[in-house]
């Protein structure tokens, strides 16, 4: 009797485990549809990449004429300016030392603007002079160019500023030898003694001979410029008294 | 009784042998052949995506460029304009 029991058990394990075994493995059919159901797949796909690769070929295509279109139309922009790419790089390093400059004189102080004001000038003529080439028509100089011109017109706004509220108290004449001459000759005011005429005729209210300043008085400076008809005709007079108070026969 | 139990159980280990020995399962070259054509339809998906992605970057690089000449051809009148003032 145990042994039939052990049999039947054996039997039912057997087939149990056929069933699992028959279970997990794909049978005949099913392999069949995945075939089917990957082969179509396949096909799919291999007509999408086909039909994908006639696009990419076609915008190669279009991209390629589209890159000689633009180099055309370049080379066109720069012929319109007689230019060529050394030309370009050489006005471009222009642009750049006009940049620097400008950048070099924003960063001084007011009063030592005001003392190298003449630079402003120098950096007008540069600009000026890229200003009358071609190029400067060019979009990406045009506003650059623009933009360096506002940057030194801020510039000699803040000179004329500075000018305007330029004042220079004077020393004694045995410690700063000031007199109107040597005044306008010292580099922060006019650099060149023949302006003195300047102070004096800015400041008539308070020097009425020209050869006498006190200590402590506060003399406007009149902006640096070359002296009028005015400031010409009052020094004319200035020597012409001279002269005539000078002692006969000297 | 003993027979008859004896005899059901091997028809029943018979039955069970039958089944799985004439099962209709496909055999080591077929299931070689599905897992190959798996293998190529992931190869193929790959091969598709990245040329889907080619093509977007074609269409993009010609946006880009359809827009510069656009520029340039609205730059050349302007420079063609501010060269005739100089």
């Amino acid at each position: 009797m145990k042994f039939f029991s052990r049999l039947s058990l054996i039997t039912v394990l057997l087939v149990a485990s056929l069933a699992v075994v028959m279970a997990q493995e794909m049978t005949k059919d099913e392999w069949q549809k995945q075939m089917t159901e990957y082969t179509a797949k396949q096909a799919d796909l291999k007509s999408k990449l086909n039909t994908l690769q006639g696009e990419i070929d076609a915008l190669k295509k279009q991209d390629a004429d589209k890159a000689a279109a633009l180099k055309k139309c370049n080379d066109e922009l720069m012929a319109l300016v007689g230019a060529d790419a050394a030309s370009d790089r050489a006005f471009a390093a222009q642009l750049d030392q006009i940049d620097a400059k400008i950048n070099e004189l924003s960063k001084l102080s007011n009063q030592d603007l005001w003392a190298r004001k003449s630079e402003l000038d120098d950096v007008q003529k540069m600009l000026d002079a890229v200003k009358k080439n071609k190029l400067s028509a060019l979009p990406k100089y045009y506003d650059r160019i623009k933009e360096q011109q506002n940057r030194l017109d801020a510039l000699r706004k803040t000179v004329d500023n500075v000018q305007m509220s330029m004042t220079y108290t004077v020393g004694t004449w045995a410690k700063d030898r000031d007199c109107l001459w040597n005044i306008a000759k010292k580099p922060k005011i006019y650099d060149n003694a023949f302006l003195w005429p300047k102070i004096w005729q800015g400041n008539r209210d308070q020097i009425k001979n020209p050869d006498v300043i006190k200590k402590g008085q506060v003399l406007k400076i009149p902006a640096k410029a070359d002296l009028t008809k005015e400031e010409k005709a009052a020094v004319r007079s200035y020597w012409q008294r001279k002269q005539s108070a000078a002692p006969a026969g000297k | 009784m003993k027979k008859s139990f004896v005899g059901l159980v091997v028809a029943g280990a018979l039955l069970a042998s039958v089944v799985a020995g004439c099962s209709n399962k496909p055999n080591a070259e077929e299931l070689k052949k599905l897992e190959d054509l798996k293998a190529e339809v992931a190869s193929l998906e790959k091969a598709v995506s990245a040329k889907e992605s080619e093509k977007a970057a074609l269409q993009k690089a010609i946006a880009d460029k359809a827009g510069q000449l656009t520029q340039c051809e609205k730059d050349k009148a302007l420079v063609q304009e501010r060269v005739k003032g100089m």
